[in-house]
């Protein structure tokens, strides 16, 4: 007979459960609204009820799939299992990469062509600075 | 790192589903646990090896043929 489980817990979280995935979709909802209005109020109601659409979208994904394992633990975040969130941490650090990458090719493109590089420094320089002082952080808690 | 996980799972008639419930974590974290591609958490290492009853570096061992 297996022992009962520890009642050590650093490190292990509650499952997330299927309803976890309804949330997902009322924050994609409020998200959508969000960007519906705005877009409403720059004069682009048609493009911010695109906008809107995939968002719907996105949450209903979240709803359709929420007995999925790998969908309840997109939609559960900080709650999701250690494997997850190391997945998801690696999985962030990647698209941060990407998008560095492309503000640094792009602000190198704009200053090529005479232009000022703007606003592709100023993203470049909120990227550094972010990970000069995550970087000091982390290492200050460690 | 390689693991008993798997055998001691099995010898205890337990399923993949059942120890991650356990353990509060995912049946596909404990597949990948049993499968050598994940390698555990300490704290989720040492909740294993106690779960089983067995020490640590008897549930969890370096795989020296890497």
């Amino acid at each position: 007979m297996p022992t009962e489980p520890p009642e050590v817990t650093g490190g292990r979280r509650p499952r997330p459960q299927a309803g976890g995935g309804w949330w997902a979709l009322l924050v994609s909802l409020a998200l959508g609204g969000i960007l519906w209005a705005a877009s409403w109020i720059g004069g682009h109601p048609v493009a911010g009820l695109f906008s809107f659409l995939i968002m719907v979208a996105f949450g209903a994904i979240f709803v359709v799939g929420r007995r999925s394992e790998s969908i309840r633990m997109m939609a559960a975040g900080h709650r999701a299992d250690e494997r997850w969130r190391s997945i998801d941490l690696r999985a962030t650090a990647t698209a941060g990469l990407a998008v560095i990458t492309v503000v640094i090719v792009a602000f190198i493109w704009e200053i090529a062509h005479g232009r000022s590089g703007q606003p592709y420094a100023l993203l470049g320089a909120i990227a550094g600075l972010a990970y000069l002082v995550a970087l000091v952080w982390l290492r200050w808690r460690s | 790192m390689k693991n008993q996980v798997r055998e001691l799972r099995t010898q205890r008639g337990l399923a993949q589903g059942q120890l991650a419930e356990a353990m509060g974590v995912s049946r596909q974290t404990i597949n990948s646990i049993e499968n050598d591609r994940y390698t555990p958490s300490l704290p989720l290492a040492i909740a294993l090896a106690r779960f089983f009853g067995r020490p640590v570096e008897e549930v969890f061992h370096a795989d020296r043929t890497a």
